[in-house]
């Protein structure tokens, strides 16, 4: 009998904090300015008509339901599909929209993506994170990618790539490389000592990367590729293409230390060092 | 004058208490150098930054090793003797304050003939690196990297308090080589304190390494072959500096017990014969083989950009029951002539009681022989070549290299 009680407790506990969140998003192409200043063919989803070279984060609690218009204002047809999440493929022809719901039972981060010609739709810039969480913690988000000019404008213009011998030229977090990381609200993690900081992490780019952490060790508190990293504390965390994290750093010294990429060539942007994936973690006392 | 006399005396105890505190005082030397001096598996060389702790000699790629014992208080001391660019120590994973994190923007770099001194505290057991952080796309790949290995609070072989006990060391740090980053305009770049970034080329590596040596240098570097008694147990310390993944695949004869990662113990340890290892992550197995056998372990690079891999490298593996000291490397007792030859060689040594292995410039085992007198081998048929022969003992190890042509 107390079990049930219990389990009726939950679940109104549940619904009485649970909400249902209207989002609206538009796939606009425009391009990417770079960190050397130039322009390349670049698609992306926006919370308004107006492009941004970041696509926006979608974030629910536990127990949220989302509906979600996805509005295609490109004059090629479009797919969307939150990986993980049940794999329906929706179709978006030019200048249509569609509708989805979702609820959100699970805490975790995941990839809303074009997985249309995969990974080409997605390469463009049309992938972006959705995140579930069950915490009040001071949380940041990082959406890796990896550019090369030529190769954006020539998918754009339907040519074709070899996967083969992907050699990208910049790497970005949030749209942007070193040294405007930290400008960037979202990606910049920034807090006092003894407090619980969240890291979100989606690798939505085509390469394989390797954070690594000055001054502190971080806890894997969710994997999407690898259940079992859970708990793990490390300095170092290789991420996968589509693969997703979440990070809790709890520092236990003041400084600002640097995070970076341990592919060193990825600290570079156009051959440029350090304009690449690098950025500073802040730590107040 | 009693002010200035209490400020000497409060001098002299702070010096006092901070010398106290040091358990462990180390000074290695950043160094470049001035010719292509570092030989590589074909005999190439190239030019390298590096450090050291013998200030006359060339540099190589097997930077002194660090080993601390978890709690003690280092002052790790760096001279830069570079004729040029600045450089720092950056302790990879120890967690070291702001100041002492070698980062040059946010801590301290020491210029040319100036010492740069790094205080700390060594953190959990484990297996660390430190590298230069200047530049350190660059500064790196040159070679300015090593191992910090930080034992338990009593040194003793455990992995750490409480932890395994074992009887055998090793520890393997691979990385790769590009030597068209070896050029003497990167190796000798110039300084310019007010420049913010550098140019760097496009990255295609052309040798793979453990512990700085690929192929025959592998196999004759004691520091990195897998010998050992089939009833020990040995800690295999995996760290990786490279720009690309590693994967190490090990005979499932060794039993590998993954144990820790980045300095800390596993929350559930696992058995496997595959560890991917990416930049600048480390891993601790404990090799528990319990059978006599020779093998090797491979050593994959692969690409993070399209994960194809570019390089592999195999490391000898020799569990022998009876085996219970290291081998010696043999100078004079291992002949092998003529090189280059299309036609036969000859192998001679006078020890009778081991094997000699002839193995392809890509490690493919092609022959293996007991050794009694001399040996005529017909290789008028075989391909084209690089060669390497070994003369493999319970207590010694020679290579040599031949050319068929």
């Amino acid at each position: 009998m107390s079990k049930w009680l219990i389990l009726l407790l939950f679940f109104l506990s549940v619904q009485s904090f649970a909400a249902t969140v209207n989002k609206k998003i538009y796939i606009i192409s425009d391009s990417l300015e770079t960190v050397s200043g130039d322009k390349i063919p670049y698609i992306t989803f926006n919370e308004s008509n107006v492009f941004s070279q970041t696509n926006p984060i979608l974030e629910f609690q536990v127990g949220d339901s989302l509906s979600l218009w996805i509005v295609n204002k490109d004059s090629v047809l479009h797919h969307f599909q939150i990986k993980d999440g049940g794999n329906i493929v929706q179709i978006i022809p030019s200048g249509d929209s569609v509708l989805i719901g979702k609820k959100f039972l699970i805490e975790g981060s995941y990839i809303y993506f074009d997985p249309l010609d995969f990974p080409e739709n997605s390469y463009l810039g049309l992938s972006g994170m959705l995140i579930v969480k069950n915490h009040n913690h001071s949380s940041f988000y990082w959406n890796i990618k990896e550019h090369i000019s030529d190769w954006n404008q020539t998918l754009v213009t339907n040519g074709t790539v070899s996967w083969d011998t992907y050699y990208p030229q910049y790497f970005t977090i949030n749209g942007v490389s070193n040294p405007n990381i930290n400008l960037n609200q979202n990606a910049r993690i920034i807090g006092s000592v003894n407090d619980t900081l969240i890291l979100n992490l989606a690798n939505t780019g085509q390469s394989i990367h390797s954070l690594h952490f000055h001054g502190y060790h971080a806890i894997i508190l969710y994997s999407s590729k690898n259940a079992s990293h859970v708990g793990r504390e490390k300095d170092t965390f290789p991420i996968y293409p589509m693969e997703t994290l979440v990070l809790k750093i709890i520092p236990d010294k003041p400084g600002e230390y640097p995070i970076h990429d341990h592919n060193l060539v990825a600290v570079a942007g156009n051959n440029i060092y350090p304009n690449g994936m690098f950025t500073t973690i802040l730590i107040t006392p | 004058m009693m002010k200035y006399l209490f400020l000497i005396v409060l001098y002299f105890i702070a010096l006092t208490h901070v010398t106290a505190q040091i358990d462990q005082e180390e000074l290695i030397y950043a160094k470049m150098d001035i010719a292509p001096q570092y030989e590589l598996w074909d005999g190439n060389k190239t030019m390298l930054m590096g450090f050291t702790s013998l200030i006359g000699k060339p540099i190589t790629l097997q930077a002194p090793r660090l080993i601390f014992n978890e709690g003690d208080s280092i002052k790790l001391s760096l001279w830069n003797f570079s004729q040029g660019a600045p450089h720092t120590i950056h302790l990879h994973g120890l967690d070291v304050n702001q100041q002492n994190d070698g980062v040059p923007s946010l801590s301290f770099e020491v210029e040319h003939d100036e010492t740069g001194h790094y205080y700390f505290k060594a953190p959990h057991p484990g297996t660390y690196i430190y590298h230069c952080h200047v530049v350190s796309a660059l500064h790196v790949q040159a070679g300015m990297y090593g191992l910090v290995i930080v034992k338990p609070s009593n040194g003793s072989n455990t992995t750490w308090d409480g932890g395994y006990t074992y009887d055998n060391d090793v520890a393997w740090l691979t990385s790769e080589l590009d030597t068209l980053w070896h050029h003497d305009t990167i190796i000798n770049h110039p300084h310019d304190p007010l420049a913010t970034t550098m140019e760097i080329q496009n990255y295609y590596p052309n040798y793979f390494l453990v512990n700085g040596f690929s192929k025959q240098q592998i196999y004759e570097d004691n520091n990195s072959t897998i010998n050992s008694a089939a009833n020990e147990v040995t800690l295999l310390r995996l760290a990786n500096i490279g720009n690309y993944g590693n994967r190490i695949i090990l005979p499932s004869t060794l039993n590998s017990k993954i144990i820790s990662s980045d300095g800390r113990p596993l929350q559930t340890e696992y058995f496997s014969d595959t560890i991917v290892i990416l930049p600048g992550e480390r891993y601790q197995v404990l090799l528990t083989p319990t059978i006599e056998f020779q093998d090797s372990i491979e050593v994959e690079y692969f690409s993070l950009n399209t994960e194809n891999i570019e390089g592999i490298e195999k490391i000898p593996v020799d569990i022998n029951e009876f085996l219970t000291t290291k081998l010696n490397v043999i100078e004079n007792d291992f002949l092998v002539y003529p090189s280059p030859t299309n036609n036969k060689i000859t192998v001679e040594t006078n020890n009778t009681n081991g094997t000699i292995y002839i193995y392809s410039s890509i490690g493919q085992l092609k022959l293996s022989l007991d050794t009694k007198g001399s040996k005529y081998i017909d290789v008028s048929n075989w391909d084209k070549g690089i060669y390497f022969i070994s003369f493999k003992s319970v207590n010694a190890i020679k290579t040599k290299k031949i050319i068929i042509n």
